[in-house]
Order: C-alpha cells, then sequence, then structure tokens
C-alpha cells in the first residue's frame, strides 16, 4: 500500500482541524458536528482517524488537567508511580 | 735596600712563598725586616705599579637596580604566560579525549543499509560531514511529516548562517516491510531536496535503531492491513567524526535546534583547530 502523499496529508489534517474548530465552539454539543465528522472520516484513513481521536482526548484531559487549581479534579483517574 | 724590597715585593706576585725565602737568604735581611713576617710584608702592601683599585661604589646602586628589575620582571612574565598556555593546551587535549571516549560508548554506531537511489550505504559514507538523522516511516499521520518538516528547516537556516556548514538531512525507515526505495524516494523529495532516505532488511535496520537506541514497535493492524509504528521521535546530530553529538526532541522548535547545531560546530571546530604546540608535536 502506498503511503498518503502531501496532497492527501493536507486534506486530512485540514477536514480534522474543521471538526475539531467545531468541538471546540463554547457550548456545542458532539451530535452538531456529526456532518464535519463524516467528512473527517471520508478524508483521513481509519487509523489516522483513531490516532487523532486518542490525540484529541488526551488534549482535552491535559486543559482539564491545567485550569483545574490545585491538581487533579475528583473523577479523574490518574495511575500512581 | 729600598730597591732590594721593591724589587722582592714586585715579584712576589709571580713568585711563592718558596722562592721569596731563597732570596731573603742571598743578602742578609735588614733588621726591620726580620721583625716582620714575609707574608704580611708582602701582601698587605699594595703594589705601586699597579693600577689604582676602584673605589667601592657609591651609595644607591646596589646589585639591584629598577633596570635589573624590569628586566627579571618582564622575563618572569612571559615565562609564566608560556606555561600557562602550554597547560591550557594540555587541558584542551585531555577534554578532546575524555569526551570521544565518552560519545563512542552511549549512542551512535555504525550502520549498512540502502539509499532510496538503491546504492548501499554504510555509515562511513557520512564521514566529513555534519549529519541530522531521523528515524520515522512514510505511513505516518502527524509526527513523521512535522518532524521532517522542521529538520528541512533546520538544514536551510544552519547553511544560510556565516557559521553554520552544511548538513546531511537523513531518513532511516522503522518500517520496511512497507516502505520500499521508492516509497522513500517520493517521501523525502517532499520534504527537502537533499533528505537522503535509508531502508534496508529487518535485521539491518534493527542493527541501526539499536546503534541509535531508538525503540520502535508495529501497532495492530486494521481493516485495510493499514498499522502505526510506534518510534523514537529525535532527531539526531552526529559530527564529522561519526560520533553523536546532541539530540532534539519534539519539543525543541526549528529556532532552537538551529542555535544548538550552531554551537555544536564551532565547538567542534575549536577543538580540532590544533594549538602552535600542538602542530610542533
Amino acid at each position: 500500500m502506498s503511503f498518503r502523499d502531501k496532497g492527501v496529508r493536507k486534506a486530512c489534517w485540514e477536514s480534522r482541524d474543521r471538526y475539531w474548530a467545531c468541538l471546540d465552539l463554547p457550548d456545542i454539543q458532539r451530535d452538531h458536528c456529526l456532518e464535519l465528522r463524516r467528512l473527517y472520516e471520508m478524508a483521513c484513513p481509519v487509523h489516522w482517524v483513531k490516532h487523532f481521536d486518542r490525540k484529541r482526548q488526551y488534549m482535552e484531559f491535559k486543559e482539564r488537567i491545567h485550569s483545574t487549581p490545585g491538581g487533579v479534579p475528583t473523577g479523574v483517574a490518574l495511575s500512581r508511580p | 735596600m729600598t730597591t732590594l724590597i721593591s724589587y722582592i715585593v714586585r715579584t712576589s706576585t709571580k713568585l711563592d712563598k718558596r722562592c721569596i725565602i731563597p732570596l731573603l737568604l742571598q743578602s742578609p735581611p735588614p733588621p726591620q725586616l726580620l721583625l716582620l713576617s714575609p707574608l704580611r710584608t708582602f701582601s698587605s702592601e699594595v703594589p705601586k705599579s699597579q693600577p689604582p683599585q676602584k673605589k667601592r661604589p657609591a651609595r644607591g646602586k646596589g646589585p639591584v637596580t629598577w633596570k635589573s628589575l624590569a628586566v627579571t620582571g618582564v622575563i618572569g612574565a612571559s615565562l609564566l604566560a608560556f606555561m600557562l598556555y602550554v597547560r591550557k593546551e594540555k587541558e584542551a587535549a585531555q577534554a578532546r579525549e575524555r569526551k570521544r571516549a565518552l560519545g563512542k560508548a552511549s549512542i551512535g554506531g555504525r550502520f549498512e543499509l540502502i539509499d532510496h537511489n538503491g546504492t548501499p550505504r554504510t555509515s562511513d559514507d557520512f564521514l566529513g560531514r555534519w549529519v541530522l538523522l531521523y528515524f520515522g516511516f512514510t505511513h505516518c499521520p502527524d509526527v513523521c511529516p512535522d518532524e521532517l518538516e522542521k529538520m528541512a528547516k533546520v538544514v536551510d537556516d544552519v547553511e544560510k548562517l556565516e557559521c553554520g556548514q552544511s548538513i546531511q538531512p537523513l531518513f532511516i525507515t522503522v518500517d520496511p516491510k512497507r516502505d520500499s526505495q521508492a516509497a522513500i524516494k517520493q517521501y523525502c523529495a517532499e520534504f527537502h531536496p537533499r533528505l537522503l532516505g535509508l531502508t534496508g532488511s529487518e535485521d539491518a535496520i534493527a542493527q541501526a535503531c539499536r546503534a541509535y537506541r531508538v525503540y520502535f514497535s508495529a501497532g495492530p493492524r486494521d481493516e485495510d492491513d493499514d498499522y502505526i509504528v510506534d518510534h523514537t521521535i529525535i532527531l539526531y546530530l552526529v559530527n564529522p567524526d561519526g560520533d553523536f553529538v546532541d539530540y532534539f526532541g519534539q519539543n525543541k522548535t526549528a529556532e532552537q535546534a538551529t542555535a544548538s547545531i550552531v554551537f555544536s560546530m564551532k565547538k567542534f571546530d575549536d577543538a580540532n583547530k590544533k594549538g602552535f604546540l600542538g602542530s610542533l608535536l
């Protein structure tokens, strides 16, 4: 299987960014961005979608950690070293 | 009688005491002479024929003058400077040896791979040039393209600087199963014209990764038989001697990496520039 060249990569990233911009809007419900999600899944390979979803989850987790004063908010599971 | 005495005194400097006694015995010595010991008489009188001795030196002019002090100071200072210079050279040479021994042991080493044109290449082919090395794979979603863009920018920025030299960027795949020569050639061309891709057998790749302590692990395959290879995301800087010098992770921007590289280049050139004494030895 050949790799995705620069053009394909750019298209995938742009559709991903549009989807994420929708999710970042204040007071948005997840199902309002479904159309963008569909376009995003079409533009990017399956594995990349999974990879970017995990990345998004991690970015949101980091946001929550940094914005909570005094450290970890309750309800967030953290593995102790 | 006075002529006899003056004659004896004149010749006493040349003759030793054994000669003087027989001379004295030849003619009866005058009573004045007998009273005094011959040695003391002849040694204490100043011979009139010799030129007058110099008087003692005038007050204030001892053996140590300002001039002699200045001369000694200059000689001493120059000797001290010479000694310090020699010591600095020795320390620099010692540091070089230490660094060389340390660098070889930890990261870096030989690799034998094939470049994207099909030519076999070993790590020795890149000696004499600075090298930036990145391990990745062509099916990478976002990290490898970002890092390769950064690498291309760094290579161009360093070359543009006065104190910078040209760097050979290298890309070694951690996914030799999928990344053929043609695929790598097309992939590398998208980032930088001089970026050279390297691939090879799985064993050769594994050996290269081991040399640079690169972790890589293919993930689970999905329905398209696609998978992502998890791997160490680092740019390695290797000097013209083939030794690993520095590394840049994802957190370093292109500007920070450029600054570090230029600094490493200067340090390398300074260390290899032999001092005056070094060139004599």
